[in-house]
């Protein structure tokens, strides 16, 4: 109740101001047009006033477009033409009106409504008190009426802003096919360049310790000393160790199964547990999201955690994932020295691989520090 | 030996250095990249240049290029060169002009202790030393099957042993017959392959390698 009340009297005051705009959107309109007329005939001169006029009808629309989001949580995606927000700017006006009178309606319906407390605090008697309860049901039905209208009112100003300032079901289907293609082709940019790593990883990695631990076991065949055979065997044997754990590393790499076992919350936490540096983890999410989702979030908190521990020398490390309204926020935040390249492959190749999802990444980094990378992923 | 090493593997690097050493080799420098390799090369050159393929700072063929410029600069330095597997183009390229003292071994080659300080020897003497396997693939992919098809069995082996650069004598070692007998095929090999002319021992195997490469 309280949250409608609230909505109500945001959506009044964003009508209020609706109207006030939709007088300088008339006077301008007004205006534009007499200043057009002299010199319609005359294509030069017509397009000298009409530049003036058009920049002063983008204006407008833009603070159109603020009006409504902050005002009547209307979002219209930006794409217009000058012309098409001149013409907004030229319809506007009469639902400026129209949301003028709506609001006087519901000032009026409040005045009667209220009138009869007013009336019992300041007359000493009265006289007729069925002609006030009266009086007040017709004030609250008016206001009843304006609460209507003013739903009314902000669906006309949403119809109309998606006609003029927003694309065209065309246009927005052709950027979609766009934003699509282009996703597409950053996923499979981002494939390649993961098997590029994977490869480098196996071959400057583990293959580099396989080949010095053969080389340790060949001098050992060869050497006649016994002592120094069983130093070589010695250090054969741990190296044989080491290129185990740099072949768990670079599997663990390239997906790390706790993923999958126990989930996103626990893949987290040995990401903190593995770190260097130490790693707080804030995991708010109710339901366990979907294996695309939980992978990208996973990918997105280890890349920039190992990153930060390469790059930024931090003494601490926060991770925060959370879900709200099937979306969901991983952030991670370091103390260190910032400056990090949103460009470089690392986080780039983050971006695309979010991108994918249609999600956002989002890399705030002044030198200096500290680092926050964020992502905002759409689940659900 | 007067060995340079060229691997940007420190690891790797160490147990090449400790390795020549103990052979009782000269490791005069032991460099991570390219551009240091060419320096040292400059500097005091060597007998014998062993290198990685990849190498910092874009990992792809740096080696490579040190390689086949070093070449070209110091035609007496042998170059053995190390690669993570077969690339027929790196191969194909390392035999292209002057074919003497060059090598093309898989890293992993490092662990057959015997074969890869061999390999060194006949590089650094001027000859020449290909991965068996890399050997293998070569034959495996070349354009002239029906010219190889006229081989026999026995011929095709000598004819492996010779394109990885052995001597007739070693050939005959390591196939277990008479070194006549391994001339007898070298012949015969030529012939079906239609080589004619060429002097050198060294110059006759390259032929024959640059042929399959090609």
């Amino acid at each position: 109740m309280r949250e409608m009340a609230r909505r109500v009297a945001r959506c009044g005051v964003g009508l209020i101001m609706g109207t006030a705009t939709a007088a300088v959107e008339l006077l301008f309109a007004l205006m534009a047009g007499v200043a057009l007329l002299p010199v319609a005939a005359w294509p030069t001169a017509r397009r000298a006033v009409l530049r003036p006029v058009l920049a002063g009808a983008r204006r407008l629309a833009r603070w159109e477009r603020a009006r409504l989001a902050m005002w009547l949580d209307l979002r219209v995606t930006p794409a217009y033409e000058d012309v098409r927000a001149l013409r907004y700017v030229a319809c506007h006006w009469a639902l400026g009106v129209l949301g003028g009178v709506v609001m006087l309606t519901a000032a009026i319906g409040i005045g009667y409504g209220t009138f009869g407390i007013y009336g019992w605090i300041l007359l000493d008697g009265i006289r007729n008190p069925g002609s006030f309860v009266l009086g007040s049901l017709g004030g609250f039905f008016l206001v009843f009426l304006a609460v209507q209208g003013i739903f009314g009112v902000v669906g006309l100003e949403g119809q109309l802003a998606r006609h003029f300032l927003g694309p065209r079901h065309q246009e927005e289907l052709e950027r979609r096919i766009e934003e699509l293609s282009a996703s597409r082709a950053a996923v499979v940019d981002a494939v390649t360049d993961e098997r590029r790593r994977i490869e480098r990883d196996l071959h400057d990695g583990v293959q580099q310790r396989l080949v010095a631990l053969g080389m340790l076991l060949g001098r050992a065949r060869r050497s006649q000393d016994a002592d120094r055979r069983d130093r070589l065997l010695g250090q054969a044997h741990d190296e044989s160790r080491r290129a185990l754990d740099e072949l768990r590393e670079v599997a663990w790499r390239i997906y790390p199964t706790t993923l999958d076992e126990a989930g996103l919350r626990a893949a987290l936490e040995t990401v903190a547990e593995r770190a260097s540096v130490p790693v707080g983890v804030e995991y708010d999410v109710a339901e366990e999201p979907g294996q695309a989702v939980s992978t990208v979030a996973y990918f997105v908190v280890c890349e920039a955690v190992t990153n930060a521990v390469k790059h930024a020398a931090p003494t601490r490390i926060s991770v925060a994932v959370r879900a709200e309204e099937q979306r969901m926020y991983v952030s991670v935040q370091d103390d260190g020295c910032g400056g990090a390249n949103a460009a470089g492959s690392g986080l780039f190749g983050l971006a695309r691989r979010v991108a994918a999802l249609d999600g956002s990444l989002s890399v705030i980094s002044p030198p200096g520090g500290p680092t926050l990378v964020a992502a905002e992923l759409p689940c659900g | 030996m007067r060995v340079i090493l060229a691997e940007d593997s420190t690891l790797l690097r160490e147990g090449l250095v400790r390795l020549l050493t103990e052979e009782g080799h000269e490791v005069l420098a032991a460099v991570g990249n390219a551009e240091l390799l060419l320096k040292a090369v400059a500097e005091d050159p060597p007998d014998v240049v062993v290198a990685d393929v990849r190498m910092p700072p874009t990992h792809t063929d740096e080696g490579l290029r040190a390689a086949l410029e070093i070449r070209e600069r110091w035609p007496a330095v042998g170059v053995l060169v190390l690669s993570q597997y077969v690339e027929k183009r790196y191969a194909t390229e390392l035999l292209t002009g002057e074919t003497e003292g060059v090598g093309y071994l898989l890293k992993d080659r490092v662990v057959q202790i015997d074969e890869f300080l061999d390999a060194l020897e006949r590089v650094a003497a001027g000859r020449a030393a290909f991965d068996p396997e890399v050997v293998r693939q070569l034959l495996g992919r070349t354009t002239h099957t029906d010219l190889l098809a006229r081989l026999t069995v026995r011929e095709r082996d000598v004819l492996a042993e010779m394109a990885q650069g052995h001597t007739n004598a070693a050939i005959a070692r390591r196939l277990h017959i008479s070194q006549s007998a391994v001339e007898k095929h070298t012949n015969a090999i030529f012939d079906k392959l239609e080589l004619t002319g060429g002097e050198g021992y060294s110059r006759r195997v390259l032929a024959v390698l640059r042929y399959l490469g090609s």
